[in-house]
């Protein structure tokens, strides 16, 4: 067989796919972009206009008004990426039976179903990057940072699946996982910093959101892009990220390959 | 052996739900389960190559069989090997030799044309792309689709979208495909076309195939043996002439003189229920107008009882027409199913 003869590996097929699957509806895609994108913003824009015109404060925890709003619209770019329902269709799968066709394949089914709908990520984690290189002519936003801050809003985005599949896998057990995807995207979305900027929060209470791996999806990418982290501590945040992606990597491969005992295959 | 099963069980737990408020509640305190057994030993071996029936009622088990052995879920109890290997332990090399298809579950993208599908497939299985391109013609060109490759999935008919399920299936060539119910809501040219496919793919790639279906022209055209399971048992495995063999013929007969059951069950020595009079005669060729004659008589009866009783017959009365039939697999399976 010639080199030639080989077909491309199969996770770059099933982003190729996903691609042509995403822009088989373009105007479906870039409607729930940007719906998911203004309306968080137009509330956070909201509350700090009331805080501080309304309540006449300089600042807000050593923030100024400038500040929040910087956050707010760079933050936006970053919890775009971050989010995906994939944890949602895998407890869905194991839920009514359609995992069992991509436990068939000869390939993991919890990095298919990521790999499936990694294009869609890729699309718009490229749209964000070109609105903030775009902004970084106007702004004190720079391009280097603009693509670190990216990169660690990708470890955020594999680690917040990994975490999700994990927890779906509760599914196998109890039929009601959706619940517990639940609670946790609400908390995902406080300690992320998706809602409100973790500075925010009292400094004995720090500890809260250092201890999970969220504030790597949105909060860490905002403040390096914004020039508000070091690029000690963004390495730091890098190095944490990895070893999270590592850590959740054991942790899918550990719940999986438990619950898939209990798998009943329903339906057929 | 390709497949060898010893006596496999499986049994699957789950909550009993009962009507009512009171029930609800008790539920979420105290849920009572209930043990339904799927599987209740079964053992059976396939060579490599055959083509294999799997019969039965809903729930009877079969479907639980094939997901046993294509590795999805473990038996409770027992053995399966397929290739030698132990399906639940679902290895790589065991994957890329197997196939199940479900007619009532779709695998390929919806959104995305079917041939974007396959190039997936193409990639999952690492198939050279010169052997991709073969097998896609062929198998294109045997199930009339290759005009289709580039329409969307959705907007395909069930027939249609069935046989590129089937492709998608089998391009990477697996030595063991199971087959559940892969004819549900076909037409039936498109249901005959998928069983010529079925029978030339087996006959050709000396693969082997396990099919599950109600429908009994499938099994009747395709399948070498049948398994027939009944609540998790099986209670008839061999060749499916056997069944017919085994089961009894249809005398019909047309007398000059009608005579009533209960005269002919006189006259014969065989009980009314295996005697039905005023059978369907059709006038004139086909197309004609179908009527109830009372000069008809149909008897359901054991082969070695055609010939004492058309004897009995002639000597007292005229018969003008006879006819012997054997019935359908249908109808044969039915009474043996009956009959445990």
């Amino acid at each position: 067989m010639s080199h030639t003869d080989l077909p491309r590996h199969w996770r770059s097929a099933a982003i190729i796919n996903g691609f042509k699957d995403t822009f088989a509806y373009k105007s479906e895609f870039v409607l729930e972009f940007f719906a998911s994108a203004i309306v968080p913003a137009a509330i956070q824009l909201l509350l700090w206009y009331a805080l501080f015109k309304n309540g006449n404060k300089p600042d807000i925890a050593g923030q100024s008004y400038a500040d929040l709003i910087a956050y707010t619209w760079v933050s936006i770019l970053f919890s775009q990426v971050r989010g995906g329902n994939y944890d949602f269709d895998l407890a869905e799968m194991i839920r009514n039976g359609t995992l069992s066709q991509y436990l068939l394949r000869p390939v993991g089914a919890v990095e298919f179903v990521y790999f499936r709908g990694l294009s869609y990520k890729l699309l718009i984690a490229s749209m964000c990057l070109c609105i903030g290189i775009i902004a970084s002519a106007f702004t004190s936003i720079t391009i280097v940072r603009m693509f670190g801050a990216m990169f660690l809003a990708f470890l955020g985005n594999i680690i917040a699946y990994q975490l999700g599949a994990a927890l779906a896998a509760t599914a196998f057990k109890w039929e009601e996982a959706y619940s517990v995807l639940m609670v946790k995207n609400l908390v995902v979305q406080f300690l992320s910093g998706e809602l409100v900027p973790l500075y925010f929060f009292p400094e004995n209470y720090s500890w809260i959101w250092k201890i999970f791996p969220f504030h790597l999806y949105v909060y860490g990418p905002t403040q390096y892009a914004l020039g508000k982290m070091s690029h000690e501590e963004f390495f730091m945040n890098c190095t944490q990220g990895i070893g999270w992606v590592l850590f959740c990597w054991f942790l899918v491969h550990f719940t999986w390959s438990r619950g898939i005992k209990n798998y009943a295959s329903i339906g057929g | 052996m390709i497949i060898e099963v010893n006596d496999l069980k499986r049994s699957f737990k789950s909550v009993k739900k009962t009507e009512g408020f009171k029930a609800a509640l008790n539920l979420l305190i105290k849920p009572e389960y209930v043990e339904h057994h799927a599987l209740k030993g079964v053992s059976f071996s396939i060579e490599e190559g055959a083509f294999i029936g799997l019969i039965g009622a809903n729930g009877a088990g079969k479907t639980t069989l094939l997901k046993i052995l294509s590795g999805l879920i473990p038996p409770t109890s027992g053995t399966a090997r397929v290739m030698g290997i132990e399906p639940f332990s679902r290895t790589i090399e065991f994957r890329k030799s197997i196939s199940l298809v479900m007619g009532q579950k779709a695998q390929l993208w919806w959104d995305l044309p079917a041939v974007d599908a396959f190039e997936l497939i193409k990639s999952i299985y690492q198939i050279p792309k010169t052997v991709y391109s073969e097998r896609l013609e062929q198998l294109t060109e045997l199930l009339d689709v290759k005009k289709l490759l580039n329409t969307q999935i959705r907007r395909l008919s069930l027939g249609e979208r069935m046989k590129m399920e089937l492709i998608g299936a089998i391009l990477h060539w697996p030595k063991v495909i199971f087959l559940d119910e892969p004819t549900i809501g076909l037409d039936v040219l498109a249901a005959a076309k998928l069983r010529d496919f079925l029978k030339i793919h087996n006959q050709k790639e000396k693969s082997t195939i396990i099919l599950t279906s109600h429908n009994m022209d499938d099994i009747e055209r395709l399948c070498s043996r049948v398994i027939i399971l009944k609540s998790g048992e099986i209670i008839y495995d061999g060749n499916p002439m056997g069944l017919s063999e085994q089961s009894e013929k249809q005398l019909r007969v047309r007398l000059a003189i009608p005579l009533t059951q209960s005269e002919l069950s006189k006259l014969t020595g065989i009980s009314e229920d295996q005697i039905e009079v005023g059978g369907e005669t059709q006038s004139g060729d086909e197309g004609g107008e179908v009527s109830s004659d009372p000069n008809s008589v149909i008897f359901s009866l054991k082969q070695e009882s055609v010939i004492p009783t058309l004897q009995i017959l002639m000597e007292k009365n005229q018969v003008i027409d006879v006819g012997i039939e054997g019935q359908s697999l249908e109808k044969v399976i039915k009474r043996v199913y009956e009959s445990h």
